[in-house]
């Protein structure tokens, strides 16, 4: 009987597309077996989720690939044309159903996509109510954190006159002053709200093992949260070009085990700071080193593994303060470093341009730089000499500063 | 409509009498405007490709070595990628439609020759503008050109960055009025907007969208050249500017700019499916609405270049409408396997190239819906993901479609047809090399790699040493392609008019056609992928009656062959 026949091969039709799409679901599930491999260690409660989310699409992606390239392996092969044959293929225009089918069927897959991206997206912005927050800063090429120290932790046997004025005020009216530092340190477990402004252009913090990325836009402060849960050292990446040191814009995250061995770091940096070193050049090496001002983005500086290349290299600045710049500017190798940190477009370097931000001593503006911290950038960098020896007289140095700006 | 009455007189010397010289002079012909279009872009493709292998050299380590330092490895890519848009596939594109589209519609030129003109020679100039800007401290800011570092950080090649761009755009503009005019009427008789062939559809599509965005590139690039000569202060926040102003203006043309570049690409794939499977085109309509759709809700995603930066609330409003394009796309997809489903496969480099689009855009449009994903986006935004993407859909979408254009075509414009066994070597080349240039880009970037950087974690060489390497292959593949077209245009073997047996109209002719297109208002068949009837072949019959092949006729060139009737 005819529509027997017709009844059979429609049965067997049925039974291959079922057959093609069990294959093509099963193939997608293993191609999304590879997502572990394809992302960096999963460093963040985030990251599960976001790996999660990754593999379905891989899953349903992977399926798509194999059914469109099948599709073209197989017409390729079954409906290639023999040599000599210069027919036509048959006169079909096309299939209402079949176009209502793979019309529908994509917009389902990306309705069940938008859903699911949007629950993970909701569940990884949820606000943690023990949160610590950290100031992240971009500036050209380097990163710094921040974190504010309670005025109440600080010891009470440390000498008050001798700190820095912004901590003398802050334990005047009991408030709290903020330390800086160039790898941004937490803890397992502990939620972070990053806090994230730019001191120049555009940056975008990225940390590629916590899946979490946030532009630092100049002019605003933009905000991202995260919970470490693998200890361990992870990059922190510059992912929006920013200029010719972008590629080096790099810093580290360190998540420690636990909260004991974070504390024990944090009081090692507040010592740093309420306990200042009474040498000036101690004190400018330290506040180098703390990455409080961007100078390792551009400079290199061997003693303090700075790499940066886009401003002049530090190493032996003492010597050269001394002798050709001193020379150029007429202007003693102290009072020399200590302007071109305030008045750096005045100071170019022949081959440099006016990229270096210029400080402020000045509380309340953009860039500032306590005279104090100036005092002790100066009284270090004149000891980055050949011998060691510091190539400058800092007495002069209070003499100029009262003298000019 | 087919009474013109712009001045054509130069229009006359049309081929086969044409000199080379010809193409470098003001013409009003549609042909030699589009043949100008496409040599000017295929220039500007080598440099945009050296700037590309410059590139790729200088990553196959992870420190600074090629360049002497950040700014000159900036300067490589943001110039790379304004030439291969701008310079490239964008007035590619325009030169198929200034040659394909009047002839597809058996009208006699364009609606505006002059105006075709006009536009095309704003192009050269603006061309070398943006070389310019390597004597004055050239742009490095990336094609994006993101605000500060466009406007307080970069040198005054940025300036004329900005100004090359207004010049593009402008022509851009005049070009895609001229094409909606022309489309809208000078279609022949018998030819409703359901008759035309659908790279006449794509290139009404992607001439609507020219329109209604490029205004936009020009509002924000006027912006920025008063921000950086004039003192103001759009995007300066310091001044109370903003600097999202730009991202969310730039990208309202940037994002539809995408489709400019991919739609006319759909438009050719279209055609060279269904002629080489000899079946016709599965859903035209659904493909002919489809480019309007995407047109249209590609208007709405723009701010999916922002995930990172946009406000957070506003991010899932912008994911729902991108993952909203991925339907009318797939619709396209699905219907050229429909048409490949049951034909009549022809392995021509046209085909091939036509079928490695396929085989290419639908990764780049997989991870297009992954990158769509908020949480998955924040990840990968700003990757070499993200590289892979754009290049999956630009290269492997768009170029490989110019490359299958030029194959199809060809015959068309010269009477020649390109050497197949140099074309099949190219594809294998392209496709080969592009796979592997491009694929291992989307692991670089999940593991953690960012774009645009000349130094990169060490972790990264192996994978980068195989994409450089691969890209070598790619650019070489390249030069197989320009050494098939000097040696076909010296030494080619004349064709027929009709070489493939196509049935839309620009076959109805010889080729290269004669001035004015046809002899007589040319009468469409009814059906412009009406392959496998008994009617179509009786057409194609008398067709190639009407315009014989000719007798081998390579040793005396300059003879123009006879045209039947």
């Amino acid at each position: 009987m005819n529509s027997g026949k017709s009844q059979s091969t429609n049965n067997m039709t049925v039974l291959w597309i079922i057959g093609a799409f069990l294959a093509l679901i099963i193939g997608g599930v293993i191609i999304a077996q590879a997502t572990p491999l394809l992302f960096p260690p999963q460093g963040s409660a985030e990251s599960l989720q976001v790996d999660d989310l990754f593999k379905f699409m891989l899953a349903i992606g992977g399926a798509i690939f194999l059914l469109v390239q099948g599709a073209i392996v197989y017409s390729v092969i079954r409906f290639r044309a023999k040599p000599g044959d210069l027919s036509d293929g048959a006169n079909i225009h096309g299939n209402a159903t079949l176009e209502l089918v793979w019309t529908a069927i994509p917009a389902v897959i990306v309705l069940v996509l938008t859903v699911y991206s949007y629950q993970v997206w909701v569940s990884t912005r949820e606000i943690k109510p023990n949160e610590q927050t950290v100031y992240g800063r971009g500036a050209r090429f380097v990163w710094s954190f921040s974190y504010d120290v309670p005025a109440s932790s600080v010891p009470s046997d440390v000498e008050v006159d001798k700190l820095p004025p912004n901590i003398q005020d802050a334990i005047t009216n009991d408030s709290s002053f903020p330390i800086t530092s160039r790898e941004l340190h937490t803890f397992v477990g502990q939620p972070i709200k990053m806090v994230l402004d730019t001191s120049d252009t555009l940056h975008a913090f990225w940390i590629p093992a916590m899946r979490m990325k946030q532009d630092l836009i100049s002019g605003r402060t933009t905000e991202i949260r995260f919970t470490p849960i693998q200890a361990g050292e992870f990059p922190v990446v510059c992912a929006e070009l920013c200029g010719g040191g972008h590629g080096d814009m790099r810093a580290s995250i360190i998540v420690h085990a636990d909260e004991t061995e974070y504390l024990s770091w944090f009081s090692d940096q507040v010592n740093l700071v309420v306990y200042p070193p009474d040498d000036p050049v101690l004190r400018g090496e330290q506040v180098l080193a703390s990455g409080q001002y961007p100078c390792s983005g551009c400079h290199t500086l061997t003693a303090l593994s700075w790499a940066g290349i886009t401003g002049p290299n530090l190493n032996g600045i003492g010597d050269r303060a001394a002798t050709v710049r001193s020379a150029a500017t007429g202007e003693t190798p102290e009072e020399y470093i200590h302007r071109s940190l305030y008045h750096p477009a005045e100071y170019l370097v022949p081959g440099f341009g006016a990229l270096m931000p210029q400080f402020q001593p000045d509380a309340g503006q953009p860039n500032f730089m306590p005279v104090d911290d100036n005092k002790a950038i100066v009284a270090y960098l004149c000891t980055q000499t050949a011998t060691g020896e510091s190539a400058c007289d800092l007495s002069n140095l209070d003499a100029i500063i009262a003298a000019g700006d | 409509m087919a009474s013109i009455t712009a001045p054509l007189g130069q229009a006359q010397t049309t081929a086969p009498g044409l000199k080379v010289s010809d193409f470098f002079r003001w013409s009003v012909d549609h042909k030699i405007i589009g043949i100008q279009y496409m040599a000017t872009a295929i220039f500007f493709f080598i440099v945009g490709g050296a700037l590309a292998m410059l590139i790729r050299w200088e990553l196959l380590t992870p420190t600074l070595d090629l360049m002497q330092n950040g700014e000159q490895y900036n300067t490589l890519f943001s110039i790379h990628a304004t030439v291969m848009i701008f310079l490239w596939i964008i007035p590619m594109f325009a030169g198929f439609g200034n040659y394909l589209v009047p002839l597809m519609l058996g009208a006699k030129d364009m609606a505006f020759p002059w105006l075709n003109a006009f536009a095309f020679w704003l192009i050269p100039p603006a061309g070398i503008l943006l070389l310019l800007g390597w004597f004055v401290g050239p742009a490095q800011a990336g094609w994006t050109s993101y605000p500060p570092l466009s406007t307080l950080y970069s040198g005054d090649g940025q300036t004329l960055w900005a100004m090359a761009l207004h010049l593009l755009g402008i022509s851009s503009i005049l070009g895609a009025i001229n094409f909606i005019v022309t489309i809208k009427n000078m279609r022949p008789q018998g030819m409703g907007y359901w008759q035309m062939p659908l790279f006449v559809w794509a290139i009404l599509a992607t001439s609507i969208i020219v329109v209604l965005a490029t205004p936009f590139l020009a509002g924000a690039l006027t912006l920025l050249i008063l921000d950086r000569v004039a003192g103001t202060s759009f995007f300066d926040p310091a001044n109370g500017g903003d600097a999202l102003l730009w991202q969310n203006v730039f990208w309202f043309y940037s994002h539809p700019a995408v489709y400019i570049m991919v739609l006319p690409g759909m438009g050719v794939i279209s055609e060279l499916l269904s002629v080489h499977s000899r079946k016709p085109i599965f859903g035209y309509r659904a493909i002919a609405l489809s480019s309007m759709a995407i047109a249209l809700v590609g208007f709405t995603v723009w701010a999916h270049h922002m995930f990172t930066s946009l406000t957070p609330e506003l991010r899932i409003p912008f994911m729902v409408t991108s993952m909203i394009i991925a339907v009318p796309t797939g619709i396209k997809i699905f219907s050229w396997l429909g048409t490949l489903w049951g034909g009549k496969i022809r392995f021509t480099s046209a085909m091939l190239f036509a079928l490695g689009f396929l085989s290419m855009f639908v990764i780049g449009g997989i991870s297009g819906v992954m990158l769509g994903s908020v949480p998955v986006d924040i990840h990968l935004h700003d990757t070499y993901f993200v590289v892979s993407h754009l290049h999956f859909v630009l290269y492997g979408g768009s170029v490989f479609a110019i490359f299958g254009g030029i194959y199809h075509w060809f015959p068309k414009m010269f009477g020649k047809k390109l050497d197949e066994r140099l074309g099949k070597l190219h594809f294998a080349l392209t496709y080969v090399g592009f796979f592997f240039t491009f694929f291992p880009q989307h692991i670089a970037g999940m593991l953690g790699m960012p774009r645009r950087v000349a130094v990169y974690d060490p972790q990264f060489q192996q994978i980068n040493v195989i994409i450089s390497i691969a890209s070598f292959v790619l650019g070489i593949a390249t030069f197989v392609l320009l050494y098939n077209i000097v040696v076909t245009l010296i030494a080619g073997k004349r064709v027929g008019a009709n070489p493939w047996r196509a049935l839309t109209l620009e076959w109805a002719t010889s080729s290269p056609p004669p001035a004015y297109n046809f002899i007589g208002d040319p009468v469409p068949f009814e059906d412009p992928y009406g392959y496998g009837t008994e009617e179509s072949v009786a057409y194609l019959d008398a067709l190639e009656k009407r315009f014989p092949p000719p007798v081998d006729t390579s040793a005396t060139l300059t003879r123009a062959p006879q045209s039947g009737d």
